[in-house]
């Protein structure tokens, strides 16, 4: 029956995605061809035969609307175009080899602040307005509030350059390389999910279920693992959702201090350059990602708290 | 100093004997940054700075740079200048190969020539071969490709046709667009032969390009580094962590700001040399106040103090610029403004005294907006030239600033902008890539300004030749200073971090530095 309820409230949510999806595509294409210059525009302006030859070249000499639906009837077969930036690259090319490197970062960061996090704001909660909480809670503060591209460089200084004992940055998928990014993403989210995890612990805590699960007598552990651990943590999984799109589609602050090829620098780049095709090949897999993502939280979220059950709509 | 002498022992040994094991027992690997990803690795395609670099290490061209960036002989092995410099007739080596081990011949030039003027190929750079016979007519569609001035006499000798004599063209031979393309190798530029010293061994986008020697270049027994690396980053201060780290051996720049610091602890590592580039501010000269006056041209010119500029605003080694061909070319004295032999003091007392004839005063403030794009170096050259305008002529200064792609579209159209950024870093060491940009009627000409005497001028460099047309051009350029159009404000600089154990990286104007040059003279500690 659950089952059932949750492959119908599947198929309703991925019909939901198509009209989504076209929303964001037609936003995200009329958005970046209103914005003044084009992809061809540089310091040394083109002889206009080239420059004609060049949009024949693209088609950007065809009106607006045809352009449009050129390019949707194109990515209806999957074919995100060519790249205007990185002439040598489709655009499905860039996002293929862009994307494992973030998603692994982005990955392993989101795992490294939930396990880290979780950890952290149970016990500032468990130990309530002593010296641990406020340590801990203020260390998670300073995580929150000290920006990425500052503890990044320092990292790096005291790492690699004085210490000598992992790489500047750069990308090889050795482990190596891996450490600094991830812990430099993954530091302000643990601050997040452990603020996030202290206080539903906190409010877990002085419910009733617990008191009644104490008062049968049973062990402290038991009651934190079994009974208050699931509740506790809905919150940071429905805040894990959008969390994960956003770590695992990469970071441009941390792909140009680490010099990762990952998907971040696209979006920026891409924007800046007004290559047109990466653009919007990145902020549709973009959409797609968070979509995916939010119906994978909607499942666990379903799993973890008993009063969400999908079949009741039917 | 035992190694050293031992190596460059070595070093001798392999050239005479060319024997495979001395250059394995001397195998090093050179590690160069890159500046951004290049925007591709085809010929026909390559822009940037980046893809043009690593072109030059993989293929090359009729004419190629020598250690100090002076153009020489490269797959041609001479030529003859015929018809008064219209002409040109060159013998190709006859051991120039591509990396398959087929010999290139004169009929890979006129292929490839052919593809760059094709309207489906849209080559962005085919407008530097633009003084080749034919060659705007085939750009504009009115000409068959194969009227192109380019002819294969035999499978070693090619003949070019210019339209004008065009003494830069031997050094257009030296860029990318200009090169031979294999017959099979039109649509992969990754895995087609190549025929300079290196060939392309991998590529990770955004992360490295290994290149390998290639046992086929002409001249591979000269080539020492055994691989490069290169690595594309785009943050200067991300590649500057990573030299210091010892991961790379060169950098493709220094991060802003950080001069001083490297100039204390990195001085032997640290190189700073002029680069064929002049920024100036350029002036819109359809905005009336602007293009009525020269004379508040050549005040607003006169009331910038360039030593503070260069020294206390910039500071990385960038020198005071009156000209707008900046100096370092060949038998060119740039023309600068005269009054840059006057002092500073002397000269903001001129520039107070016609502005006044001008009919500008402080009683009645002069408004003008400066345009610039986003980055930290031009804001601060804004916000200094604001303050000494309006320091010493009393102009007040509405500073503007604009995301790159906004300010290029908005200099380009000259329609709202009035005092804008600008400047060039030229394609070839000759002073009419700077001068042609003032030509009426040139698109790059964004001040709009048009003198008959200086197209005059401009007209009459193009057919005379040597030290006469050198003077010609020093007149046109003395006649654009005299109306300031632009006004220069300093030249650029290039700037490396190199270790010092490595030679054959000679600083040069153009700032061409070819891989196969590089030397390590002892070993790394």
């Amino acid at each position: 029956m659950i089952q059932e309820g949750i492959l119908r409230h599947a198929a309703t949510r991925l019909l939901g995605l198509i009209p989504t999806l076209l929303l964001l595509i037609t936003i995200a294409f009329f958005m970046i061809r209103v914005a003044p210059g084009g992809p061809f525009d540089s310091e040394k302006v083109l002889p206009p035969e080239i420059r004609a030859n060049l949009d024949a070249k693209y088609h950007l000499d065809e009106p607006l609307l045809q352009q449009y639906f050129r390019y949707l009837g194109q990515i209806m077969s999957g074919d995100f175009g060519p790249s205007f930036q990185y002439k040598d690259w489709t655009v499905n090319e860039l996002i293929a080899r862009g994307f494992p490197v973030s998603a692994t970062v982005g990955g392993l960061a989101m795992l490294l602040a939930f396990v880290l996090g979780t950890l952290i704001g149970i016990t500032a909660a468990l130990k309530q307005n002593t010296a641990t909480d406020y340590s801990v809670m203020g260390v998670a503060m300073l995580g929150i509030s000290i920006p990425n591209f500052v503890i990044a460089p320092l990292l790096i200084l005291g790492t690699a350059v004085y210490a000598g004992w992992l790489p500047a940055g750069g990308w090889d998928w050795s482990w190596q390389r891996m450490v600094l990014p991830v812990i430099t993403l993954a530091l302000p989210v643990i601050a997040y999910i452990a603020r996030l995890t202290r206080g539903s612990m906190i409010e877990v805590l002085h419910s009733n279920y617990i008191r009644t699960a104490r008062a049968k007598g049973l062990p402290e552990r038991m009651v934190i693992r079994r009974h208050a651990f699931k509740p506790a943590i809905l919150p940071v999984i429905s805040y894990m959702g959008p969390a994960t799109a956003a770590l695992i589609t990469g970071s441009v602050v941390i792909e140009r201090i680490y010099s990762i090829p990952g998907l971040g620098s696209y979006f920026v780049q891409g924007a800046l350059n007004r290559d047109y095709t990466l653009v919007m090949g990145v902020v549709i897999f973009y959409g797609i990602v968070i979509i995916v993502l939010n119906f994978i939280v909607d499942l666990i979220y379903a799993w973890l708290n008993p009063r969400i059950r999908y079949d009741e709509a039917s | 100093m035992p190694l050293l002498v031992k190596r460059l022992g070595g070093y001798i040994l392999c050239g005479l004997t060319l024997s495979l094991m001395c250059q394995n027992a001397l195998a090093f690997k050179i590690r160069r940054g890159l500046g951004p990803e290049p925007d591709s690795i085809h010929i026909h395609q390559a822009q940037g700075l980046a893809a043009i670099n690593l072109l030059r290490d993989l293929r090359e061209g009729l004419v190629t740079f020598d250690e100090k960036g002076e153009p020489v002989p490269g797959q041609a092995a001479s030529w003859q200048v015929l018809d008064g410099g219209r002409r040109y007739q060159f013998t190709l080596r006859p051991d120039a190969r591509w990396s398959n081990g087929d010999p290139v011949t004169a009929g890979d030039y006129v292929r490839a020539w052919r593809r760059a003027f094709t309207p489906e190929t849209a080559a962005a750079t085919a407008g530097l071969l633009k003084d080749v016979l034919n060659a705007n007519e085939v750009l504009q569609g009115s000409a068959a490709v194969e009227s192109l001035g380019i002819r294969a006499i035999e499978p070693g000798i090619l003949e070019i046709s210019l339209v004008e004599p065009a003494p830069w063209i031997l050094e257009i031979l030296a860029h990318p667009v200009s090169f031979p393309l294999h017959s099979e190798s039109i649509d992969n530029p990754l895995l087609a032969p190549v025929n300079g010293p290196y060939v392309l061994s991998d590529w990770t986008p955004r992360a490295s390009i290994r290149l390998d020697r290639n046992p086929q270049f002409h001249a591979a027994q000269s080539v020492l580094a055994d691989s490069v690396e290169y690595f594309p980053i785009e943050e200067p201060s991300a590649e500057l962590s990573r030299y210091r780290a010892g991961e790379l051996d060169i950098t493709e720049t220094i991060p802003a700001g950080r001069f001083g610091w490297l100039q204390e602890n990195l001085s032997a590592d640290l190189r700073v040399h002029p680069y064929l580039g002049t920024f100036w501010l350029g002036l819109n000269l359809k905005q009336p106040v602007l293009g009525h006056s020269r004379e508040l041209r050549q005040a607003l010119a006169l009331a910038i103090d360039r030593e503070i500029l260069s020294k206390k605003v910039l500071g990385a080694g960038e020198l005071p610029g009156w000209s707008v061909v900046p100096p370092g070319m060949q038998g060119y004295d740039p023309a600068k403004m005269l009054q840059s032999e006057l002092s500073q003091e002397e000269r903001e007392e001129m520039a107070v005294r016609i502005f006044g004839q001008a009919g500008f005063g402080r009683h009645e403030p002069l408004l003008l907006e400066l345009r610039y794009n986003t980055s930290g170096v031009h804001r601060r050259v804004a916000v200094a030239v604001a303050a000494m305008w309006k320091q010493v002529l009393g102009v007040n200064t509405q500073l503007v600033n604009e995301e790159w792609k906004v300010f290029v579209n908005n200099r380009r159209m000259g329609v709202v902008t009035e005092v804008f950024r600008g400047g060039w870093i030229a394609d070839f060491a000759d002073p009419a890539s700077f001068l042609d940009l003032f030509v009426s009627g040139n698109n790059l000409n964004s001040t709009f300004y048009g003198n008959s005497d200086f197209d005059m001028l401009m007209k009459s460099a193009q057919i005379s030749s040597g030290g006469t047309r050198m003077e010609i051009l020093a007149r046109a350029e003395a006649r654009l200073m005299e109306d300031v159009p632009v006004i220069p404000l300093y030249y650029y600089v290039s700037r490396h971090l190199v270790r010092p154990e490595i030679t054959g990286y000679v600083d040069n104007i153009r700032d061409v530095h070819l891989s196969r040059y590089l030397r390590l003279i002892t070993e790394k500690p």
